[in-house]
């Protein structure tokens, strides 16, 4: 169904055939940076892949990935 | 013509003794249910299927007639027929449902499957002309790929954020004060015109919720939804949303016949055993009480139990387990006396409902006329 069509939002928009893998690997090397919402307090801050899991604000360990602005389709059913 | 050939003579009676048309309803069984009005079934009565014998039975009577609820009986029609009516009714009238849900943004705690699944059960309406007569089904191109037009597709949206109230007094707790839009019917959801929809569908023909107060989701600050919506004309045997009725359904008339007199404290109790409305109590008169053999005897002026309207009637079947009753009452159910519920869900009006299953009945008829003529005309080749 549409979610076998999700994918994690990232920076770039990784064009269509390129496997996975490299793309991740792209990442990494670029340390793009997620948006993260403290499950706490609320504050929102970027992460990167080494960063601690952790509110910079609060110190809480519950931190939420932000939805995707994609737009996702569903059937009505 | 030989005898084993079962041509009958014209002589032969059509009529079927009422009697034979009630079903049976005793305290544990349930008795003579099957229609036996056929060719064949009985010596020297002919029930072949006649037109004009049918025209002269066939009867409607309407009891309620509401925009949204209508109750009505078929009298003098055989099972299934009524119960094809019934099944049309039900999944095969086209409505328009939203079908398609485009997400943009859903923060609520519903998930968005969950929420298509939700938005897709709401009814609405709107002009209905532009609905029956203008709109058609969604059509796809040789690859399967939907065909969107204006004619096929009607967009909605919806788009709302919960953001707190600055003017809520500092004790309050109704979270429908504390903040805006923490609550999400089905009014928020806006119709956007396309192409030609804007004569057919403005106005007082705007395509809008039947329910304007139905909750959709709860949200609070800073939670969101955006999205837009495809609607898309159906039918019930696809999916329950696009069926039109609440519920379309029938029963069968029932008859209570009291055989032997009910008087007095027991007329009373007998009266109780029904709903309130199907039993009344009459005073034994003069002349009843003076015929020998009647039952009356001696008994003027007191109370008796008369059948007041047997529609009432649940057919609980409570009378039948009181040993005072034994023998002097009979239930029972018309077996060609359908008396119809139809509950609309509110794009058609109920009575159009009816009278649009017939025409669906017509078609699928003209349909199959079509299949055996050709089928005759093949196999004489
Ligand atoms: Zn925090």
């Amino acid at each position: 169904m549409s979610r076998e069509g999700y994918q994690i939002p990232t920076a770039q928009s990784s064009a269509p055939g390129a496997s996975s893998t490299q793309v991740s690997r792209a990442d990494d090397n670029m340390g793009t940076t997620m948006t993260y919402m403290c499950g706490d307090c609320g504050f929102k801050f970027p992460l990167k892949r080494q960063d601690n899991i952790r509110c910079i604000e609060c110190g809480c360990r519950v931190l939420y990935k932000e939805r995707t602005k994609r737009m996702v389709q569903f059937e009505a059913r | 013509m030989a005898p084993s050939s079962g041509r009958r003579l014209a002589s032969r009676t059509k009529e079927e003794p009422e009697e034979r048309k009630i079903v049976g309803i005793n305290k544990e069984t349930v008795t003579n249910t099957v229609s036996t009005d056929y060719p064949d079934n009985f010596i020297d009565e002919d029930h072949a299927w006649d037109v004009d014998y049918f025209r002269s039975k066939f009867r409607v009577e309407w009891h309620e007639n509401n925009e949204h609820e209508a109750q009505f009986s078929l009298i003098g029609l055989d099972a299934s027929i009524a119960n094809a009516f019934r099944r049309i009714l039900i999944a095969e009238i086209p409505t328009l449902a939203i079908e398609k849900v485009f997400m943009n943004n859903n923060t609520s705690v519903i998930q968005d499957e969950v929420l298509a699944h939700r938005l897709g059960l709401i009814p609405f309406t709107g002009g209905k002309k532009g609905i029956r007569d203008w709109m058609t089904y969604l059509s796809k191109d040789a690859d399967g790929q939907d065909l969107c037009f204006d004619h096929n597709t009607v967009q909605l949206s919806l788009s709302v954020e919960c953001t707190k109230n600055k003017d809520a007094k500092p004790d309050e707790t109704d979270p429908t004060k504390l903040y805006h839009n923490a609550h999400v019917y089905a009014r928020d959801i806006v119709f956007q015109p396309l192409g030609d929809q804007e004569k057919w569908f403005s106005g007082d023909d705007i395509i809008r919720p039947v329910n304007p107060d139905i909750l959709i989701a709860k949200l609070r600050p800073p939670q969101v939804l955006d999205m837009d919506l495809h609607m898309h004309k159906g039918i019930g045997a696809d999916h329950a949303k696009f069926s039109p009725v609440c519920t379309a359904s029938y029963r069968l008339l029932p008859t209570i016949t009291i055989t032997k007199p009910i008087l007095g404290d027991d007329a009373k109790k007998f009266q109780e055993c029904f709903m309130p409305g199907t039993i009344k109590l009459e005073k034994v008169t003069r002349q009843e009480a003076r015929q020998a053999g009647s039952g009356y005897e001696g008994h003027e002026g007191e109370n008796k139990a008369v059948v007041a309207n047997a529609m009432y009637d649940t057919v609980s079947r409570e009378v039948l387990r009181h040993d005072e009753f034994q023998g002097k009452v009979k239930l029972g159910r018309k077996r060609d006396h359908f008396i119809f519920s139809i509950e609309s869900s509110g794009q058609w009006d109920s009575d159009e409902l009816f009278l649009e299953s017939v025409k669906v009945m017509k078609q699928k008829v003209g349909k199959l006329r079509q299949l055996a003529v050709t089928m005759v005309t093949e196999n004489s080749i």
